[in-house]
């Protein structure tokens, strides 16, 4: 029983320890720029956490980045590697969007819950492709998703641009140029604030801070993967496809099929991640709507180890390195692609000391094991990239 | 408008594509999948704009080919050595190039985005040929990167189908632990196929920055490297089949130029030919294609 706990010690340590080698890295980085590295971190740690409103605004930041973390963990889970977040979710928003704008009259326990829906609608569409190609026609959807993210970018702009552009922007006449989005949403498809529920706790956060509900929804949305992962046949079966394709087929289950449902349920996720930025902060689409979630979502399921909580816990990370970003930029004049950096060298080491760890663990259960079977049986080794391959 | 001057630019249009595609070859044919191909060539697209800046394009040229290949480096070190999964170094290799592109941009152009206007090759004209007006498109103004590429391709088919360490490199990517057997040292070879592959994917970008654009401009690569994956896979991994494919490629994107000008499909939809033909063509191939066996599997010797 010792020694497991050993193991899980090491197995929470790694992702400790790839950080904190990230930000030597990073030091090194600002060094080079002649930056004082000790200074740098300082500032961002200051400028994220000392006020109340820059906490808001990174649980503001994080949500998006929950919400395509589990997309990825969940495709993770099944073997599967969608990078098409990014596409997903942008279309995902359109939807959205249009149900937003083009619904008028509804109470707003109707609309937005429906806006919700034809979010995650928009993703698991433009999750079928790649799944279907992947499941039918044996082409990686690491391509095929990749592919579709262009397109998705051609088709977005297209969109906004050519069809839905909002005309009777109101300008004053003569002075500048409208703004090529699409029309704003209805009110009853905005997406409240959480300002009067956290005034209650005598938390009262500026206006300029945009922290809304969508981080509850995204909250419930990591327990929900919990129980939908670990705790139902689905789950279940997920894992084993994830871990074992071949063996799970002997098992009776049919990797097609939980690709499909994995995948689309990926999807869905993904289409969520713009929500939050659509539909409680600029309350339109536009050409510039934020981009990279995706990216960052791979980042975020990695260094959560696909697991809920982690989940959630990298995605604080980043959103924290996202703001804490904005102050060196601001204060110490470090450009932010610093930070995309220290962000790529995470990943890197993270995944380079979790197999490490993870090789260095089974290694010494091998051992034991060999050295005459004790009582208990070692148990089934969580592969450090189990969910990866 | 003529045809052979739509050939032309296919070709032209086509070369960054052959470049990575013939990189890739090597590196899966020693069993490595390199999707971090899209970062190499944004590394080495920036650093041929900072070579040639200073020093002239042939310094640009190497410049990238360093950069490029200390990201194939990385990318071998952790995927071979740690056998962290290919797919997931690759992705993360690429997000890595893009920050670091622009971070060095503002260090050493003053801004994220693009680099100041470089000077390119003194283009060629192949003699006699240029004479014949059909195909004086084709055989005048080249680059001579363009004429490299198509050097590359005999030369890369007899290295990797009649040298000793072509063989070793098909070998360790098809049975590792045969190979191993017989005393082939597997990692070394990997290495080797991924640091070359590295080398091509920065000579790739190389040509986007100075002699195609004449500058640095970030996102100029456009998934080109995950495009001359496909034209690899289409290509059935072997050196003619993706030169073959990525002409196609080539071809798909320069007429995607000429449709503009007619301006009766949205030229949103065009640009999306590139990555549409890329589905189609995986689609319709790939239950024919045979991938090298141990291809994406880290190899991990018994008793280590």
């Amino acid at each position: 029983m010792k020694k497991r706990f050993k193991y899980l010690l090491l197995e929470i340590a790694s992702p400790f320890i790839a950080i904190l080698f990230a930000v030597l890295i990073g030091a090194l980085v600002m060094l080079v720029i002649d930056k004082n590295p000790v200074e740098v971190y300082r500032t961002m740690f200051l400028f994220s956490f000392k006020r109340l409103d820059s906490v808001a605004i990174i649980l503001f930041g994080m949500t998006p980045l929950i919400f395509s973390g589990l997309a990825v963990a969940i495709g993770f889970k099944a073997g599967l590697f969608n990078i098409g977040i990014e596409g997903q979710y942008l279309i995902g928003t359109f939807l959205a969007a249009l149900a937003g704008f083009a619904l008028k009259g509804l109470p707003t326990f109707i609309h937005l819950p429906l806006v919700i829906l034809m979010g995650m609608l928009g993703g698991m569409l433009w999750a079928w492709l790649p799944i279907y190609l992947k499941v039918k026609r044996g082409v990686h959807e690491v391509i095929s998703t990749i592919m579709l993210n262009y397109v998705s970018f051609s088709l977005i702009h297209y969109l906004i641009a050519d069809v839905f552009m909002d005309k009777q922007q109101g300008l004053a006449p003569g002075v500048g140029n409208p703004i090529i989005r699409l029309p704003k949403i209805a009110a009853t498809a905005v997406m409240p604030k959480m300002h009067s529920f956290l005034s209650n706790f005598g938390i009262n956060l500026p206006q300029h801070v945009y922290l809304n509900w969508f981080l509850v929804l995204a909250l419930l949305m990591a327990v929900g993967y919990y129980f939908l992962v670990w705790r139902t046949p689905f789950g279940y079966e997920l894992r084993a496809v994830g871990h074992n394709p071949a063996g799970a087929e002997t098992a009776g289950i049919k990797p097609g099929a939980v690709f499909f449902k994995a995948f689309l349920l990926s999807g869905a996720i993904a289409g969520l991640t713009g929500l939050s930025d659509l539909l409680s902060y600029f309350g339109y689409m536009d050409l510039d709507f934020p981009r990279g979630y995706g990216f960052t979502g791979i980042a975020v399921a990695l260094i959560g180890k696909n697991g809920p909580l982690g989940i959630v816990l990298a995605a604080f990370l980043f959103a924290f390195l996202n703001r804490g970003a904005e102050g060196v930029q601001a204060f110490v004049g470090v450009p932010m692609e610093t930070i995309v950096i220290l962000q790529g060298v995470m990943i890197l080491s993270i995944v380079v000391f979790s197999s490490v760890m993870g090789r260095y663990i089974r290694q010494q259960e091998k051992k034991e094991a060999a050295l005459g079977s004790a009582a208990g049986k070692p148990g089934v080794t969580v592969g450090a990239q189990g969910g990866v391959k | 408008m003529d045809l052979s001057e739509l050939l032309a630019s296919a070709i032209r249009m086509s070369i960054p594509i052959l470049l990575a595609a013939l990189g890739a070859v090597y590196s899966e044919r020693s069993g490595v999948v390199n999707i971090g191909l899209e970062g190499m060539m944004i590394t080495g697209s920036f650093w041929a704009a900072v070579g040639a800046y200073h020093y002239g394009p042939l310094a640009g040229i190497l410049f990238a080919i360093m950069a490029a290949s200390l990201m194939a480096l990385i990318h071998a070190v952790v995927s071979v050595t740690f056998r962290v999964d290919q797919i997931v170094s690759g992705v993360a290799l690429n997000i890595l190039a893009y920050g670091a592109a622009r971070f060095a941009s503002i260090a050493l152009f003053q801004r994220a985005t693009m680099s100041p206007h470089v000077d390119g090759f003194k283009h060629w004209n192949i003699p006699l040929l240029d004479q014949v007006a059909f195909l004086k498109p084709l055989v005048t103004n080249l680059s001579p990167v363009i004429v490299l590429a198509f050097l590359l391709v005999p030369f890369s088919h007899w290295v990797i189908q009649r040298t000793v360490f072509g063989l070793r490199l098909r070998s360790v990517g098809e049975n590792p632990l045969a190979a191993d057997t017989l005393g082939i040292n597997v990692y070394p070879l990997r290495y080797a196929g991924v640091l070359i592959s590295g080398v091509l994917a920065g000579l790739a970008g190389a040509y986007l920055a100075i002699e195609h654009t004449g500058m640095y401009v970030e996102g100029m690569t456009q998934g080109k490297g995950y495009i001359a994956l496909a034209a690899m896979i289409f290509g059935n991994w072997s050196p003619f089949g993706a030169m073959g494919a990525s002409l196609l490629f080539g071809f798909a994107e320069s007429l995607s130029f000429r449709v503009v000008e007619g301006g009766a499909i949205p030229y949103q939809f065009i640009k999306m030919i590139p990555y549409v033909l890329t589905l189609v063509v995986l689609a319709g191939v790939l239950r024919k294609a045979t991938p090298p066996a141990a291809g994406g599997i880290p190899y991990e010797r018994s008793g280590e």
